[in-house]
């Protein structure tokens, strides 16, 4: 079995429930609010913690460095992860190549750390220390350092043109979160060059979603010690698993309400008023024979899959299967093309929908704050969730 | 000029820092990164002789060290002499000087950020190896002040040299005590020769503590920048 394969669980000093894995090659971001955990399951990758009642199990290429069944429990030094500390944690009296050389194996000469400093843009810099070093060339120095570690020797590359893999893990710890945006753009780039070089599995802790979507293959969404969602990021943001996810992936637009059968292949999500007053919106769905009658749900409205249309409009022969809901524009704040509206449906005030609308749309509605649009509500634009197990 | 005693004196420094820096270097470290229930405790203990007068310190070693003593009557039995020798008196002086070689050496490892360690771990090193390569080079500049501290108050030293050595002439008489003896015989022309060699060593002394510690803050800022 290649790749990473994590499975921890706890419950002090802290809960923990994380399963997720992570193929060589693959780059898998931990995303999730600080706090939640995220860090220390990549610290206990590393060995750098271990809670005191943990259960599960840590391998990496089919080498166990945790199982709690079996009894491992490996030393960091006897683990190959290669760690890439937030704050970069480089030697400060060390210059950069003492500071690589020192994690490099016995397989690693001088020459070949210095060509691996060369090959990270880092050649006339390598006899300074961290502190003469920009943000930037500290966190190359520290992808260095880690590199070392999970890298075949150069030694075993010269005697085989495919020399074996080492069985490591490349950890990195928020390493964006401390240089300034242009230098972030750069390092990125170089995060995508370095994949195509080092197939070993990567994890990235990141509480940034942006960066998390622009680099990860795969993205988990990590909430007070539990791993919630794991997908592709385009999968994970399109379609949350819970209403705890939508709200971490920072959906906008999820509300509550209750999902009821209707004639075969279709469903009503009835939209309350939050507090339970009568008033009530029924939205058509499609039924995909998931959900049970009368269960109380969460759902997403993807305000891209959302037409806005005059009030003055009538239904149209397209209109099939969609909802039409009369809405007054509350407010609209102007960000150039893109004007950020929010909307509160006729029938249910106190409810508010946001909308990222085209300038030029509301100039052909001829609307403004105050005024009234429809909006033509599809199936597609529902996305519709159970509502999450409360956590015993 | 007591050249004897200065000789004394001198030797007395010299020993006290040598057989105090493995002790303190060790508990330093331990005390800096050990999480303890027991470790005010400990600091309290190891901070006592800066509080007590000198004079409390040494009338318990001499009643330890007494006939009267079950240790005391041990070492007579063994025919080892504490008492007014200076092998009693470099044990007396390591005593007191624990917390000037403990303190700043103690800060000093303190202040290396513990991902450093971690750092070093992940990269392969030993706890061994991560002690030397990185974090005592790291603490350099704490060491160096608690030595240059130890001098300086060895050489100050007088209540519990007094009582502990009494004041043999070349084996237990220190510039300090000699200094005392001459006001007393009113030749205050040595008096100030003496005094200012002892003004000249502690300044020296407390210069480089200062000049060390700058060292070991900049160091710091280069960590955190």
């Amino acid at each position: 079995m290649s790749g990473l394969q994590v499975q921890l669980y706890s419950s002090s000093p802290i809960r923990l429930q994380a399963e997720f894995d992570c193929g060589a090659g693959e780059l898998v971001a931990l995303v999730g609010p600080s706090g939640s955990g995220k860090t220390s399951m990549l610290r206990a990758i590393a060995g750098l913690w271990t809670p005191a009642d943990v259960q599960g199990c840590i391998r990496v290429d089919g080498q166990s460095w945790l199982d709690t069944a079996a009894g491992v429990h490996l030393s960091p030094q006897q683990r190959r992860a290669g760690l890439v500390f937030q704050h970069y944690a480089l030697f400060p009296h060390m210059t950069a190549h003492a500071n690589v050389a020192l994690a490099a194996g016995p397989g690693w000469s001088t020459a070949d750390v210095q060509a691996l400093l060369k090959r990270m843009g880092l050649d006339a810099l390598t006899q300074r220390r961290p502190a003469q070093l920009s943000g930037g060339q500290q966190q190359r120095v520290a992808l260095a350092r880690a590199l070392v570690r999970v890298m075949p020797t150069p030694s075993s590359a010269k005697a085989s043109p495919t020399p074996p893999a080492v069985p490591g893990v490349l950890l990195l710890d928020e390493p964006f979160s401390a240089v300034d945006a242009p230098t972030r753009q750069t390092l990125y780039r170089e995060l995508a060059a370095l994949r195509q070089q080092v197939s070993v599995p990567m994890v990235l802790v990141t509480h940034d979603l942006a960066e998390a979507r622009r680099l990860a293959d795969r993205v988990v969404i990590v909430d007070a010690g539990q791993t919630l969602q794991t997908g592709q990021p385009s999968r994970v943001f399109a379609s949350p698993r819970n209403a705890r996810v939508a709200e971490l992936v920072g959906i906008q637009n999820h509300f509550d309400g209750r999902f009821y059968k209707d004639k075969p292949g279709w469903a009503r999500l009835r939209w309350t008023q939050a507090g339970g007053g009568p008033e009530a919106i029924d939205l058509t769905v499609v039924d995909k024979n998931k959900i049970d009658d009368g269960t109380p749900v969460t759902w997403v409205l993807n305000g891209e899959q959302v037409d806005v249309l005059a009030d003055a409009s009538t239904p149209a022969l397209g209109d099939a299967g969609a909802t039409r809901l009369r809405c007054r524009l509350v407010e609209v704040l102007a960000l150039g093309e893109i004007s950020l509206c929010t909307l509160t449906p006729e029938a249910l005030p106190a409810q508010s929908i946001t909308l990222n609308l085209t300038t030029r749309l509301l100039e052909r509605l001829q609307v403004d704050a105050g005024g009234w649009v429809q909006l033509l509500i599809a199936p597609g634009a529902l996305h519709i969730m159970p509502v999450r197990e409360t956590l015993a | 000029m007591d050249w004897p005693a200065l000789t004394v004196s001198l030797t007395l420094a010299t020993l006290t820092t040598l057989v105090l820096l493995p002790l303190g270097l060790a508990l330093a470290r331990w005390l800096a990164v050990t999480p303890w229930v027991g470790r005010p405790f400990i600091e309290a203990l190891l901070l006592l002789p800066l509080l007590l007068p000198p004079t409390v310190i040494g009338f318990y070693f001499l009643v330890a060290l007494g006939q009267g003593s079950p240790l005391g009557a041990w070492l007579v039995a063994s025919g080892i002499r504490l008492v007014f020798t200076l092998e009693g008196l470099l044990l007396v002086s390591v005593l007191v000087n624990l917390p000037f070689m403990v303190q700043p050496i103690q800060r000093a490892f303190a202040a290396v950020p513990h991902s450093l360690r971690e750092a070093a771990w992940v990269s392969g090193l030993s706890t061994w190896q991560t002690f030397w390569r990185i974090e005592l080079p790291l603490a350099w500049p704490g060491l160096l002040a608690g030595m240059a501290l130890t001098v300086a108050h060895t050489l100050g030293e007088f209540g519990v040299v007094l009582m502990v050595g009494g004041n043999i002439e070349g084996e237990t008489r220190t510039l300090s005590v000699s200094l005392y003896d001459k006001v007393q015989g009113m030749d205050l022309q040595s008096a100030h020769v003496m005094a200012l060699v002892l003004v000249g060593v502690s300044l020296l002394a407390l210069t480089l503590v200062l000049a060390f510690d700058r060292v070991g803050q900049r160091g710091r800022a280069l960590q955190e920048r």
